[in-house]
């Protein structure tokens, strides 16, 4: 969950036009297009989640972050039924309580709430919990992996640079790979990756 | 008698800080606090060749155009296209201003001896997507690279590297030319993550890397065999069809030692393992003999960034384990570890392991945004001084949740009575970037003199062995590192 107090806006005296905001944009809530040979952009405000991608990569230091009306991404869990819950989160090999974004402190049964929910891609699970929205680095797998799990399958949009796909994770290392280079204890790490998904749940479900 | 508190490394106007005007004191100006110089404490340092005497440069070249006398640099031709490859951190030591000396070198070198004249510089980063353009910036060195020095972000435009991971993603604007150039550091940073494990290797997995890459690591493979990642790429046939060499600023706790370069990155790796644990692994395990203490951030990184005598906060928060014992799975921070405590603050496993609970207060003097902090908030109790700073930390994407877990004081010296009062130990430790020391009070002063004989005979005689044998390394090596 994530309360935006901030948002994009463009100074347009200083917009080039040049679309990186709207490349880097993991919500696709930005578009720029030239009118007359000027550039023209537009912000959704009601997509925007306040991640700061686009305030972070301007070249022309055009977009600043703003105070909004805060409102908050979140999923509320209870909607579900818990085995469900539970039953994602462990095909994508996470507990239901493990965190899974550092930035906004979601965890693994928000997320797959939030794909019962409908959320369909990886833009549209940002927009319903939060997850995605802080460094926009480290959970970038654990929401590909998630909507995977849920057989979910998107198209990357073409005028993005985010969502490249899905990586390899421990399960997936082949045999000859672990032969191969032992050092790095392959199946070690992965019975205590294993041991996590199959702790059990605190009856205090969230 | 000990000697007067070292200089702590300066503020630095930056995004991602504070104000310095708003700093208006710092952890080296409290009352018993004393510099205790590094060689007092851990023996067999190599010699450091800056900071000292004027802290000139010109050191640092001569030093790196020693070690790239050496290279075989055939391959790259008068039309070739080179990428240096560089990384923020480097830029952290004493101002940056040796890092950047030897990435001017290393153009200078290659368009001297190649004829090059496409020499860029593309500088990746970690999550403060704008911190490597202030250091070119800082440093000049766009105006050096004549209009062709750029900073990298892991969310900027990609491309697919096959691996035997399978797909893995770098960024494309560090691999846009016909060779790259890997130029890094050798400290050891980041132990809690890469366990001193392809040390040399991990940018490829990490500053040159996609975020999908990243989260790779971080997320998808386990604490120790994520060091894979880099491996992976690096070995790619795309990565090799242009690498070219590699070139470090080679570091111990005390300083920069000199520089290494070579074409064989493994090799290279080898030396910079070996050294890393001998000289590193004596100063963390010393952190890890500390009983009891107050930690000060003061320097210009994130709270886990911020460090004392090389080492970084984050390994102090780990210092009750052996971060360089492989096999202990799980260091008590990573960022699998984070993942393991459930919405109560409770372990998952058991086999999570405590963040060391010698720290009894953190007093945050002076840290950065721009890194998920509040697991350090969350686990040890934090005062941050200022408000500045706690608004600061309200409004960062990746803070959101950092000062509902931290008290917040008007001043250090409040911040440094209400510590004292609660945790009754005067032992307080200074993450402040001094160079060639710690600045420690009194008390600890003390214990570190008491324990450190001990700690360095444990390290000499059974860690490092160890250490060296769970990684395959020749301990014959530890005489061919200066």
């Amino acid at each position: 969950m994530k309360t935006v107090r901030v948002q994009a806006q463009v100074d347009m005296e200083l917009c080039q036009g040049c679309k990186t905001c709207q490349m880097v944009c993991p919500v696709y809530a930005i578009e720029v297009s030239r009118v007359d040979g000027k550039p023209q952009v537009n912000i959704d405000h009601d997509l925007c989640v306040g991640c700061w991608n686009c305030e972070q990569r301007c070249p022309d230091h055009a977009i600043s972050m703003a105070p909004c009306e805060p409102f908050d991404l979140a999923t509320d869990v209870s909607k579900f039924d818990y085995d469900e819950i539970h039953a994602l989160c462990r095909k994508a090999h996470f507990h239901p309580k493990q965190l899974v974004c550092y930035c906004t402190a979601t965890r693994a049964e928000e997320v797959a709430a939030a794909i019962l929910d409908g959320a369909s891609d990886p833009a549209e699970v940002v927009r319903a919990c939060g997850v995605g929205s802080g460094c926009g680095i480290e959970c970038n797998q654990p929401i590909l992996r998630f909507l995977e799990a849920a057989g979910k399958t998107f198209e990357r949009h073409k005028l993005s640079y985010q969502w490249y796909g899905r990586t390899a994770t421990v399960w997936d290392v082949s045999d000859q790979v672990k032969k191969e280079h032992p050092g790095f204890r392959f199946d070690s790490d992965r019975d205590l990756l294993n041991s996590v998904v199959e702790a059990p749940i605190d009856n205090t479900k969230s | 008698m000990y000697n007067k508190a070292l200089p702590p490394a300066p503020t630095r106007v930056s995004q991602y800080g504070v104000d310095p005007k708003t700093v208006v004191k710092r952890g080296a100006e409290l009352k018993n606090i004393v510099g205790v110089p590094l060689t007092d404490l851990v023996t067999g340092l190599p010699p450091v060749i800056f900071p000292g005497g004027s802290n000139d440069v010109a050191v640092i070249r001569k030093e790196t155009e020693a070690a790239l006398a050496k290279v075989d640099m055939s391959k790259i031709t008068a039309g070739s296209t080179v990428n240096i490859l560089a990384s923020h951190h480097g830029f952290t030591f004493f101002g940056g201003q040796p890092y950047a000396e030897m990435l001017r070198t290393i153009k200078d070198v290659v368009e001297q001896a190649t004829g090059c004249k496409e020499v860029r510089l593309r500088a990746g980063l970690g999550m403060r997507f704008r911190e490597t353009e202030e250091y070119i910036k800082a440093h000049g060195l766009d105006e050096y690279f004549n209009g062709k020095a750029l900073g990298i972000a892991p969310i900027d435009a990609g491309i697919p590297i096959e691996t035997e991971l399978g797909t893995l993603f770098g960024l494309r604007k560090a691999y846009d030319a016909d060779f790259i150039i890997h130029a890094h550091n050798s400290d050891v940073r980041e132990v809690h993550f890469h366990r001193q494990v392809d040390r040399a290797v991990k940018p490829f997995g990490m500053s040159y890397a996609r975020c999908e890459t990243r989260s790779t690591y971080h997320m998808n493979l386990g604490p120790r065999a994520a060091n894979f990642v880099a491996r992976s790429i690096f070995e790619s046939e795309f990565v090799q069809s242009k690498f070219a060499f590699a070139c470090f600023l080679t570091m111990s706790p005390a300083g920069a030692t000199g520089v290494d370069a070579d074409t064989d990155l493994y090799a290279l790796n080898d030396r910079v393992t070996v050294g890393g644990m001998r000289d590193y692994g004596k100063i963390m395990t010393l952190f890890g003999a500390i009983d009891e203490c107050i930690a000060i951030l003061d320097f210009p990184c994130p709270v886990p960034y911020v460090f004392a005598c090389g080492v970084i906060y984050a390994n102090m928060a780990c210092a009750n384990m052996d971060v360089f014992d492989l096999d202990y799975p799980l260091p008590p921070y990573t960022w699998y570890t984070e993942t393991m405590y459930d919405d109560h603050g409770n372990p998952l496993i058991p086999e999570v392991p405590p963040v060391n609970p010698a720290i009894k207060t953190v007093v945050h003097n002076y840290a950065w945004i721009g890194y998920p902090s509040v697991f350090f908030a969350e686990k040890s109790p934090t005062i941050v001084v200022g408000k500045q700073q706690a608004e600061l930390f309200d409004r960062d994407p990746m803070n959101l949740n950092y000062m509902k877990h931290a008290l917040l004081a008007d001043n250090l010296d409040g911040a440094m009575e209400f510590a004292y009062h609660t945790t009754g130990t005067r032992k307080v430790i200074l993450f402040d970037g001094a160079a060639g020391g710690l600045n420690v009070s009194e008390p600890l002063a003390e214990h570190l003199y008491k324990v450190a004989p001990g700690v360095m005979e444990r390290v000499e005689q059974k860690l490092l062995p160890k250490w060296l044998a769970q990684r395959n390394v020749d301990p014959a090596l530890l005489d061919q590192v200066a």
